[in-house]
């Protein structure tokens, strides 16, 4: 019994110091310049100026370049994707063999080795320094196909036959019966999808040039290497800033967190 | 009755071929040709902007002979050597204990171990430059209080690579923890109890049950990790930009420096495909060790 209550001592301490850290980008964020060094809050000393400060910059725009990017990649890759496993799943088709093993093996190619012949690639499109630019290359993956596959190989065939007995189309069949079931996979996926490409720095970094295009983290990126070493104050309440979205996403999905980690982890 | 199953059947595979179709033009268009392309623009002098010089295997004699890059390759399997079974360690570690807790317990040391995970890469380099603040930073400011002496961390050759490796892994340590949780708990219990009856707690029982029963998990988290500490790149490139005196340039630092910092295509196109066979190797490697039957 003691052994229990040393050891959840332990790993609680563990798990403070893991989150102190954040701990500190919180508090910091609220004080002032000279302040922003003493380890102690002094609280009548709080402040909202570098908020203020970090306002003027260009990080709501990032903000929200970053959130539509996101958003768009997610939603047309988990279109994509389930389409495609579905048909790799449960049709019938020559060539079947063929395209899903072309398909998987895409998955041996690291980002990082084909990130300059994918810069031209994108820029012969005339899609560098755009929306376009961000968003089309980071859909395509195969992670997500092969999941989805996995997926509608376990999935009941009683559904499909009673929706061909009522005389819808294979495409109707999917988009109004299957899609819809579909949800244990679309939650991880999504969740996995959106944090990927809100995470993403170096294919932003690559491929854009134009300030008004910046996502979140190259903004930020920008900020800390931008000589504001010296207020940490402001570099800090705008990471704080960039940081609220994902924050406010983990407590929402926290849940489905756990659950995306057996889906997709392990199987 | 025959026409009718064929022309079913032809109806069929047109809606397949519709529904594969986008997927596999995108991944052609943005996965496969790139990479026969960047064989093919590594064959090339080109600074992306005048007509592709052809080189033969020009690039691959200089990168035989750059002393920085080699450099940065050691710099990189330095870093996995630290990095893989540190993270690896501290995640099973960490799994282990907190399955033992008690259930109101465990979810809160999920949520503690699991909240770095929330933020980005950047944030994360952020947030530790603070901490790592050579003259007022709190990590100084906590030795100096326990009675050590102000270290300069990043921007010290000895230390910069460690101290982003503590980076790293405190943002990837909950995630990789809750995999093994997730398979520590699919674990039937009759194994501990009949282990039990043997005599076999603890140690005993992690060593001989818990362990081998998360062989695949492990697998799976290793070659994960590997992989992925071979592309290393975002928190570096904030946090010291492959400084001190190189002391942190890892690889696909060294080919972002050259592919669009000095424009050498061909040649930073000829070091990718190096890296690409490098990591090929080792994670087959890894997959061919890990799965040998014993």
């Amino acid at each position: 019994m003691r052994q229990r209550w040393l050891l959840t001592v332990f790993v609680i301490f563990c798990g403070i110091l893991m989150v102190l850290p954040i701990y500190f980008l919180f508090v910091s964020a609220f004080k002032e310049p000279n302040d922003v060094f003493r380890l102690s809050i002094n609280f009548s000393h709080l402040t909202l100026d570098n908020f203020k400060a970090v306002l003027e910059t260009n990080i709501l725009r990032a903000i929200w370049n970053s959130f539509f990017v996101s958003s768009v990649v997610t939603i047309v890759a988990l279109l994509f994707h389930s389409m495609s496993g579905y048909a790799l799943a449960r049709l019938n088709f020559p060539g079947k063999n063929f395209i899903f093993g072309w398909m998987i093996s895409t998955l041996m190619v690291p980002f990082t080795v084909i990130m300059i012949p994918l810069y031209m690639v994108t820029k012969n499109f005339g899609m560098a320094n755009s929306y376009l630019g961000l968003i089309v290359p980071m859909i395509f993956n195969a992670y997500g196909i092969f999941l989805f596959r996995q997926f509608y190989n376990e999935f009941p065939k009683e559904l499909e036959e009673a929706a061909y007995m009522e005389g819808l189309s294979i495409a109707g069949t999917f988009f109004r019966i299957v899609l819809p079931l579909s949800k244990p996979m679309i939650i991880p996926l999504t969740i996995g999808f959106f944090t990927a490409n809100w995470n993403n720095y170096l294919w932003p970094l690559i491929i854009n040039q134009k300030e008004d295009l910046w996502v979140v983290q190259v903004a930020l990126a920008n900020i800390v290497g931008g000589g504001y070493e010296t207020s940490w104050s402001i570099v800090l309440a705008a990471a704080l800033l960039c940081a609220l979205p994902t924050f406010a996403l983990f407590f929402l999905v926290q849940r489905h967190l756990v659950e995306g980690v057996k889906m997709t982890g392990i199987k | 009755m025959f026409k009718k199953k064929n022309r079913l059947k032809r109806k069929e595979a047109l809606t397949a071929y519709g529904f594969v179709l986008p997927n596999f033009i995108g991944l052609t268009i943005f996965v496969f040709v790139p990479m026969v392309y960047a064989f093919y623009v590594s064959l090339h002098q080109w600074n992306a902007l005048s007509p592709k010089v052809f080189v033969g295997f020009d690039n691959y004699v200089q990168m035989a002979k750059d002393k920085e890059w080699w450099h940065s390759v050691y710099n990189t399997f330095i870093f996995t050597i630290i990095y893989v079974p540190l993270l690896f360690g501290l995640s099973l570690f960490f799994a282990v204990l907190i399955h033992q807790l008690k259930s109101r317990y465990e979810s809160l040391a999920r949520t503690l171990f699991l909240l770095p995970f929330a933020i980005t890469s950047v944030i994360s380099a952020t947030i530790w430059m603070f901490l790592y603040d050579p003259r007022n930073g709190f990590i100084n400011q906590v030795l100096k209080f326990f009675g050590g002496h102000s270290q300069q961390f990043l921007g010290s050759t000895n230390q910069a690579l460690i101290s982003i490796i503590v980076v790293i892994i405190w943002i990837n340590l909950g995630y990789n923890m809750m995999i093994f949780l997730a398979s520590i708990k699919e674990i039937p219990t009759d194994y501990y109890e009949a282990a039990r009856i043997d005599g076999a707690t603890g140690w005993k029982a992690f060593r001989f049950i818990t362990f081998p029963l998360l062989r695949g998990t492990s697998i799976f988290i290793l070659v994960v990790t590997t992989i992925g500490s071979f592309q290393v790149f975002d928190q570096i490139m904030v946090m010291t930009k492959g400084g001190p005196a190189n002391a942190t340039e890892v690889s696909v630092l060294y080919i972002y420096k050259q592919a669009f910092e000095f424009l050498n295509m061909g040649y930073a196109s000829a070091l990718a495909v190096v890296l690409f066979i490098i990591i090929f190797v080792l994670s087959l490697t890894q997959l061919k060790l890990y799965t040998r039957k014993d």
